[in-house]
């Protein structure tokens, strides 16, 4: 498992700083807007009432942002994870905790592009 | 220089201080990582919410009205906070982490700096607008 780890980690590391930049950027205005001002009443809800944000989200450029955004802070999370593993549990299970959080984070970007498919 | 005998290069193994805790560089580092799970969580319920949108409009008004939920509301508050945390660190450090010596004209790292700023706060500004529905 540690040498497969080993030969993928360019790719890895690819999706690890693409989460870690584009992931931030993107996520700002998103939580910003939908986990906080809306539920809060600061933006009215109508602005996102289905009518508007089916086909908002439906269009090639809103499918792009909204995968982006979902998935590739899955690899951000997945790369620190791991390395916080290895900071407080050694090296030692690095191989078995890193494949994990890469099965998530995979299992999680197949989702994510399903559920950008479906709309 | 030339190492006496050869051989592999002898590396001590990864151990965290046991005083992290009061080590500001070392808990700032540890905390970067953290977000991780932030990052993890977060991803995730948006998962939730568009896969709401594609499933129709009750299932869509459902998910929107959970968000008000003072769980999510704190959730949400903690991931704006990571981040901004993360984001501020990871443009600082960016410069730093470039390649060296590539041969490629590279800007002066306060450039370099001060693009990923801009662009954050331009993408954060549009993306916020066009969820509000200032535009589109």
């Amino acid at each position: 498992m540690k040498a497969f780890l080993l030969r993928i980690e360019p790719v890895i590391w690819l999706l690890f700083g693409q989460g870690i930049l584009l992931g931030t950027i993107l996520l700002t205005g998103w939580i910003l807007v939908v986990g906080l001002l809306m539920p809060l009443g600061i933006v009215p809800a109508e602005a996102l009432r289905y009518e508007r944000a089916q086909p908002l989200a439906a269009n090639i450029v809103g499918r792009i942002v909204l995968a982006a955004m979902m998935a590739l802070p899955l690899w951000k999370g997945a790369h620190h994870l791991r390395s916080l593993a290895v900071d407080f549990g050694g090296a030692e299970r690095d191989a078995r905790v890193g494949a994990t959080l890469y099965l998530i984070a995979s299992i999680g970007t197949a989702w994510a592009i399903l559920a950008v498919a479906r709309l | 220089m030339a190492p006496p005998q050869p051989g592999r290069t002898r590396t001590a193994p990864p151990e965290i201080p046991g005083s992290w805790w009061s080590a500001p560089r070392i808990r700032n580092y540890l905390l970067f990582d953290a977000t991780g799970v932030i990052y993890f969580l977060v991803a995730f319920v948006a998962m939730r919410i568009i896969w709401a949108l594609g499933s129709g409009p009750e299932h869509w008004d459902k998910a929107m009205e959970d968000l008000s939920n003072p769980f999510y509301l704190v959730f949400h508050a903690v991931a704006l906070a990571s981040v901004i945390f993360v984001a501020i660190r990871l443009f600082n450090l960016f410069p730093k982490a470039q390649p060296r010596d590539t041969g490629l004209p590279m800007p002066p790292n306060p450039v370099i700096k001060a693009l990923l700023y801009v662009t954050w706060l331009v993408v954060t500004v549009a993306f916020a607008t066009v969820l509000s529905g200032g535009i589109f």
